[in-house]
């Protein structure tokens, strides 16, 4: 019997060097599983409905876009949203006006829980059906006490104001200290000089840091594909306000931006019925909100000790 | 144990692994996806942005009836019409006016039509002090007795305006006193609130204090595997349509594909 060539039968320290039967059969059986892992992980790709297109996944960031990608976005949003739900949609992109800076103010002596503020920003800003997506959240509070603890917003009597209660609607505070766009890790969300902060739906990553640090639980996440019945499609629209938004990405109130920054007053003050929402300009001496600041009781910022400073601020009268 | 054999023990350890949550997935032993409740579209009503109430100078303006102003079909010119009084001193509403409420004011000192009403000419308004005001004209009426309320009204901090923040864009319509108070009985009128936010499962309604599992309705399906609607959806899937029309008013045409409305709007266990 031959002696055998050491190069051929390599010393078993160093198998890598050369392939035998075992550390094929070892490398293979890891490579399957490695595999057949990664084939099952990717499996919820196969379901997913809202693949990006190239366009879309090589668009630039909002702050970076030139007025012609703007206008390229807005074509492409328009044939999306024509696509999906038939309807032509108008998209702008409003820039905020010089010396503007929002502040809205709301009489919770006049607010009455009618929820009507609720339903008109879901229909003004193309907020999903189902699952529910609504911006505002009514609370009701014993009278006699601010405690947000004992606040309750799946109330349903059969009439609204219920004796021994009043009611305090929660919306974006639309912070001057925002600590939601601190924490973004993209610059997805950020301030405009008219104070809303806003957010690049295209841009946002879905980590939903912002949501956590959002002391006024304002932000809401689209955990599905967000559903909008055709017929109550909103086809007037802006890029940072109420143009659809897909699956998981963050969306909040942005004092319906479409409306405002087309010196509009928002949806939920038009729809209010008791005329407990007050909005406007603060900058404007004459404007009602600083009307409001100066002579009502305006007591609370919610949250004061948060330091966020928010531009929302609940007055009494009286 | 040799480190060589730690090592592949190690390997088989997090191959075996592997390959179970591999199979798992394949498989899809994570058990069905939850399914979507259907939830009503809220009713148009909630969205009106109508006053309470309608002034006359939106009558006159939108062209209406004005037979209510029109106090001299009945009545007589120059006679001012005698008020009577009960026991107590209440006035008695004549039944021409059973519609009116008399409740201006906890303090009863709101007993006399006069105190709004112009006696020699029905058509106006009258202050206390005797000044004339027209019904179009009514805040200033209701200004005299209520100062404080009405300088809120003027600089827009009471009452309701719509349009325009921005005057130079467009106009804001500033509504009347009379747009939500019934000068009669001025009482902001209770109305019936808009459904609330929507449990995600109709089981977490009972223990919370306001919704209640009635509201939600018995046809709130419950959790089903997604095969087997799938497997149904293709055998139904005309009866189907019928149902979703019947059933549900949710319609996600176009917001996703065709399965997924199945799969909000049916329940599979029927």
């Amino acid at each position: 019997m031959p002696t055998p060539d050491p190069n051929l039968n390599p010393d078993p320290a160093r198998a890598g060097a050369a392939v035998t039967r075992r550390s094929f059969l070892r490398t293979s059986a890891v490579l399957t599983t490695g595999l057949a892992a990664l084939a099952a992980s990717l499996k919820p790709l196969l379901e997913m409905n809202d693949f990006p297109t190239a366009e879309r996944f090589l668009q630039k960031y909002y702050k970076e876009m030139t007025p012609d990608d703007m206008a390229k976005v807005i074509k492409r949003i328009e044939n999306e949203v024509e696509h999906q739900y038939g309807i032509r949609p108008h998209v702008r992109d409003l820039k905020p006006m010089d010396g503007v800076e929002f502040v809205y103010c709301l009489n919770l002596t006049r607010c009455i829980g009618c929820r009507k503020c609720v339903h008109a920003c879901v229909a003004e800003n193309n907020q999903s059906r189902n699952p529910e997506i609504q911006y505002i959240r009514v609370l009701r509070l014993p009278h006699g006490s601010l405690d947000i603890e004992k606040a309750e917003h799946n109330y349903a009597p059969e009439s609204v104001p219920e004796k021994g209660y009043f009611y305090m609607p929660v919306q974006c505070q639309q912070c001057k200290n925002p600590p939601c766009v601190k924490v973004c890790p993209v610059h997805a969300t950020w301030q405009e000089t008219d104070g809303i902060t806003v957010i690049d739906y295209d841009w946002c990553i879905g980590c939903r840091y912002c949501e956590a640090a959002c002391p006024y639980w304002a932000r809401r996440f689209n955990f599905t594909q967000p559903s909008i019945p055709k017929e109550r499609l909103n086809p007037e629209m802006s890029y940072l306000g109420n143009r659809p938004r897909r699956q998981g990405v963050m969306e909040k109130c942005h004092f319906c931006i479409q409306r405002t920054r087309a010196g509009r007053y928002p949806a939920c003050l038009e729809v209010c019925p008791a005329g407990a929402r007050k909005f406007g300009n603060i900058l404007d001496p004459n404007s009602e909100v600083s009307y409001i600041l100066k002579n009502k009781r305006v007591f609370i910022q919610l949250k004061e000790e948060m330091g966020t400073s928010p531009r929302f601020f609940y007055y009494f009268d009286v | 144990m040799s480190p060589g054999g730690k090592t592949s023990a190690v390997l088989a350890g997090l191959s075996a692994i592997f390959v179970a949550l591999a199979a798992g997935f394949l498989l899809d032993l994570r058990g069905p996806a939850a399914l979507l409740y259907p939830i009503p579209l809220v009713a148009t009503n909630f969205l009106d942005t109508a006053t309470v109430r309608r002034s006359y100078a939106d009558l006159v303006r939108a062209g209406d009836d004005l037979s209510d102003f029109d106090c001299y079909v009945c009545h007589e010119k120059g006679k001012p019409p005698k008020l009577r009084f009960d026991a107590d001193e209440h006035l008695i509403v004549p039944t021409e006016h059973s519609d009116i409420v008399m409740g201006h004011g906890s303090h009863g000192r709101n007993n006399n039509c006069f105190n709004c009403h112009n006696e020699n000419n029905l058509e106006l308004l009258q202050t206390r002090d005797g000044h004339e005001v027209k019904f179009a004209d009514s805040p200033a009426l209701c200004g005299s007795c209520h100062g404080p309320t009405y300088r809120d009204w003027e600089a827009g901090a009471h009452g309701r305006i719509s349009g325009y923040w921005d005057r130079d864009l467009g106009e804001a319509q500033r509504k009347a006193c009379v747009n939500c108070h019934n000068p009669h009985s001025p009482r902001f009128p209770s109305r019936q609130p808009a459904p609330g936010p929507h449990l995600l499962r109709p089981a977490a309604a009972g223990t919370s204090s306001g919704g209640t599992p009635a509201r939600l309705g018995n046809e709130w399906v419950s959790r089903v595997g997604r095969d087997s609607w799938r497997a149904a959806a293709k055998t139904n899937l005309g009866d189907l349509a019928r149902e979703d029309q019947s059933s549900s008013d949710f319609d996600l045409t176009g917001a996703r594909p065709t399965g997924a409305v199945v799969e909000l709007t049916r329940n599979p266990s029927r």
